[in-house]
């Protein structure tokens, strides 16, 4: 199981380690405006082959790129009703302040949880090799935090079940 | 024109899908004698003869997807795989990654370590880049 957690994460690094070549790239349709081509998708030879990697059946990886932005969705393991409530919540959470992580995406990409947008500019300003650790390591941790999340509300769960059976005893 | 061209095409794929079924027939005895990396080798060669027919893709797909599973030993087996073999490989493993199959799924996950380690990313970046020759 942690094998193709580590198989799934080398891979994924792989693959944006090849796919994160961003330069700058002004609009060719419209002057004066540089927009993320990924986005867009206006023009077909400024695209690259999309990629889906799949670890299992619930969780997978689109690492779309475009000649100056990349587009990474990821959809995370979510096994039980809770695992999901707390995924989606906990990831909306992040989302909305998708401006203090900057390479965030405000709304994820249909059909995934999460998605992270990055351009030429953070390349610029940010270290790539940084970029993508960054990005291997909110995968491992988002899986943790999960966890954690779900553990906490069971605990808690318990204990106010508990406290509150007890004026019956 | 375009009415010709498209019965050249089934003309095409019918011969494919015909050299497709040999392969598979080929492929089954050398994996029934414990050779399969012979039999990736001969499911990879003339996957060139690409043509923008579904069926022939899937076709060979299924073929290679039946040679991959296969394998056991990958080390051994990219040693002795020729390193022009390792971009159309590369791009069978990224399909077999999209099927989002567990057992797929795992084996091409293990396979693509190794291979990028041997071919580097360069291998990965060619099979982005080539939006003509998908498999």
């Amino acid at each position: 199981m942690g094998s193709t957690l580590r198989l799934y994460l080398t891979c994924i690094r792989n693959t944006l380690d090849a796919a994160m070549c961003l330069q700058n790239f002004p609009c060719q349709e419209v002057e004066r405006h540089n927009k993320p081509e990924v986005e867009l998708k206006t023009s077909p030879e400024l695209l690259l082959n999309p990629v889906l990697i799949c670890r299992n059946e619930a969780e997978k990886c689109l690492i779309e790129t475009s000649i100056n932005s990349l587009r990474i969705s990821l959809k995370v393991k979510q096994a039980d009703e809770l695992e999901n409530i707390l995924t989606k919540k906990f990831l909306r959470f992040l989302s909305m302040r998708a401006e203090a992580f900057q390479v965030l995406r405000r709304k994820p990409v249909q059909g995934y949880d999460i998605s992270f947008l990055i351009t030429n500019y953070h390349c610029e300003e940010m270290q790539k090799q940084k970029l993508i650790d960054f990005i291997v390591q909110f995968m491992e941790d988002i899986d943790k935090e999960i966890s954690e999340l779900k553990m906490s509300v069971n605990t808690r769960g318990r204990l106010v079940a508990t406290e509150f059976l007890k004026q019956f005893i | 024109m375009a009415g010709a061209e498209g019965f050249v095409e089934s003309d095409n794929a019918e011969a494919i899908i015909t050299r497709i079924e040999h392969k598979t027939r080929k492929i089954e005895s050398l994996l029934k004698q414990f050779k399969p990396v012979e039999a990736l080798k001969t499911a990879l060669e003339g996957t060139y003869a690409m043509t923008s027919d579904e069926r022939c893709k899937s076709a060979h797909w299924i073929v290679v997807h039946r040679a991959i599973m296969a394998i056991k030993d990958v080390d051994g087996m990219l040693s002795s795989l020729d390193p022009e073999y390792y971009d159309i490989l590369m791009k069978y493993l990224y399909r077999g990654l999209a099927t989002g199959d567990r057992p797929t799924c795992d084996q091409c996950l293990r396979i693509h370590e190794k291979l990028t380690e041997r071919a580097g990313h360069g291998c990965i970046l060619r099979f982005l880049t080539d939006t003509v020759n998908t498999v």
